[in-house]
């Protein structure tokens, strides 16, 4: 042990890693909720899978209409581990989605937005829509029929934006059309442009994250409000600190800080592991079962075939079914102004109050948002699967 | 001694402004031929092919029938698209549709006991003119440019209107 202490000395005195390290694991984190709390590091994990099968994927893949379905075909047919990166790189994409929604929700319920966490919110809704990005850029790169119909349809929607649709349409395209620019241009926002920008945010998110620390929940702070001789009376919400200073060292006073706090190391990445392993597990067992799927090469005189939308598509796909044709445009709007308000919602739902139930101006339409989506999804589902 | 007067500009603003220029600089030169790459495909012109659809003297009255050409891709690729026309006679006069739907371009279909196109995607139906008559298409059925010599049809990769 004594050099691997010598190694640790050097490498601090030249990298100060030491108080790297402690930044990183050791921080008071919220007891109770603390289950819920792991839906972060799932999050996480989840995308550093989808990193790591993504660049071993670009050792085979070629991005060309010619190409890609071929080499796809070639892994399925010839490469039974290659087939499992696959299927790691799809499953652990799509168990990613609900994973990020349910993140969204679980900060979105707490209040965990509010001031000064304003901008954690913020970074993370962008995070929410890169991920989204890169499932859909992600679903046209086989050029199979469905990742063709998929990219004919996605590449279309812009093309409803008044005035300047056609040009949107034909700037992703490369064209007029699907075609090999179309899949060059995709394949490069895929694995370029999105990830140059989702890392660094991720970055900011948990910067953000270690220097307001971990809100947690309404829950962890009911009865600790304290005043200062210790008299343990809740003041109304209005009088309630905006932000609740809990300690990040165990010298600081305990004023409103969370009733239970224990460090985040290895406390909290214990429960982090546990989930993020089982979703792993559950990752790893779906991908060698039932792997990912690869029909037929594209083909744009097809008469026969029907596309159908992956399942995180859905809710447009409905919402195109349902939008009669004087409206289209409104299957763009409702998305953007969905996000715009998700970006707005920390600067307009500022009270201190965090209780869910004294929320409801933010509540109710959140909960109807949701359902909205919900509902949208189970209409498709039950449409194109016979349900 | 009289003090000299202080300059207008200071060394620090100096270097301030030099460091913003550089940066401005680098972003004109990386930004304008990025941009133009990126914008290029807009400018292409699609090149006009005339591609031979076959003898079209035994398509039925009143029966779309299905054929399939294929144009080259693009510039760079050798392989070719294949693009559904579908054929439609009414008495002598005849009709040249393509399968992509006005809606979101999914791939239209002929169904024979509705005696309508249909598009599989969100349920789009044209009547046999190409007339949207039901769902959320915005407009007809496209229709390639084309010419008959005699018995055998042509088609231009391009439509009579732009979708």
């Amino acid at each position: 042990m004594g050099w691997l202490a010598a190694v640790y000395d050097w490498l601090d005195e030249r990298a100060a890693i030491r108080s790297l390290v402690r930044k990183g694991l050791y921080e008071a984190v919220p007891v109770r909720g603390a289950w819920f709390y792991t839906l972060g590091s799932a999050t996480l994990v989840l995308i550093l899978l989808q990193l790591v099968t993504g660049i071993f994927l670009t050792l085979l893949y070629v991005p060309s209409v010619t190409e890609a379905w071929a080499s796809l075909n070639y892994l399925k047919q010839h490469d039974a581990f290659g087939s499992i990166v696959r299927g790691i790189h799809l499953w652990s994409a799509y168990i990613l989605l609900f994973v990020i929604g349910l993140h969204m929700v679980r900060t979105f319920f707490s209040g965990s937005y509010k001031r000064p966490r304003e901008l954690n919110w913020v970074t993370g809704v962008g995070l929410f829509v890169l991920v989204l990005g890169m499932a859909i850029t992600g679903a046209f790169l086989p050029w199979d029929q469905a990742a063709y119909w998929t990219a004919v349809v996605v590449t279309n929607i812009p093309a409803y934006t008044p005035f300047i649709g056609s040009f949107i349409r034909a700037l992703w395209r490369g064209g007029d059309f699907v075609g090999p620019i179309t899949l060059s241009r995709t394949f490069g926002i895929h694995v370029w442009l999105i990830p140059a920008i989702l890392f660094p945010l991720i970055g900011a998110h948990l910067a953000l994250l270690r220097k307001h620390g971990e809100f947690g929940s309404y829950i962890n702070y009911r009865g600790a409000y304290r005043s200062r001789e210790g008299v343990d009376v809740p003041p109304p919400p209005a009088q309630r600190p905006i932000e609740p200073p809990y300690p990040a060292v165990p010298t600081d006073e305990l004023w409103a800080a969370p009733l239970e706090t224990e460090d985040f190391f290895p406390f909290q990445t214990f429960k982090d592991g546990l989930v993020s392993i089982a979703l792993v597990i559950v990752v790893f067992l779906l991908a060698v079962a039932i792997g990912a799927p690869l029909e037929a090469m594209a083909d744009p005189s097809t008469t026969t075939y029907t596309p159908v939308p992956e399942w995180f598509f859905l809710p447009l796909d409905e919402l195109l079914l349902l939008v009669p044709q004087q409206l289209i445009p409104l299957v763009l709007v409702l998305p953007t102004g969905g996000v715009l308000l998700l970006l707005a919602l920390p600067f307009i739902d500022r009270g201190p109050e965090r209780n869910p139930f004294e929320r409801p101006a933010v509540m109710v339409p959140g909960a109807f948002a949701v359902l909205f989506v919900v509902i949208l999804t189970l209409l498709g589902s039950g449409r194109l699967f016979n349900l | 001694m009289a003090r000299r007067e202080p300059r207008r500009l200071s060394r620090r603003q100096f270097a301030f402004l030099g460091t913003q220029a550089v940066g401005a600089v680098v972003t004109v030169l990386l930004g304008i031929p990025i941009v133009g790459f990126i914008l290029s495909p807009l400018f292409h012109r699609q090149q006009v092919l005339w591609r031979q659809v076959g003898d079209i003297s035994g398509v039925p009255d009143r029966q779309p029938t299905k054929f399939v050409v294929s144009f080259p891709q693009d510039e760079w690729t050798a392989a070719n698209e294949d693009l559904a026309v579908y054929v439609v006679k009414i008495n002598s006069d005849y009709l040249i549709f393509s399968n992509v739907c006005t809606h979101m371009q999914c791939p239209v279909r002929w169904q024979a006991d509705l005696g309508q196109f249909l598009c599989p995607c969100h349920g789009g139906l044209y009547d046999i003119t190409g007339k949207n008559v039901g769902g959320p298409p915005p407009k007809p059925l496209p229709q390639y440019v084309h010419r008959i010599d005699g018995t055998t049809l042509f088609i231009q990769n391009s439509f009579t209107e732009s979708l």
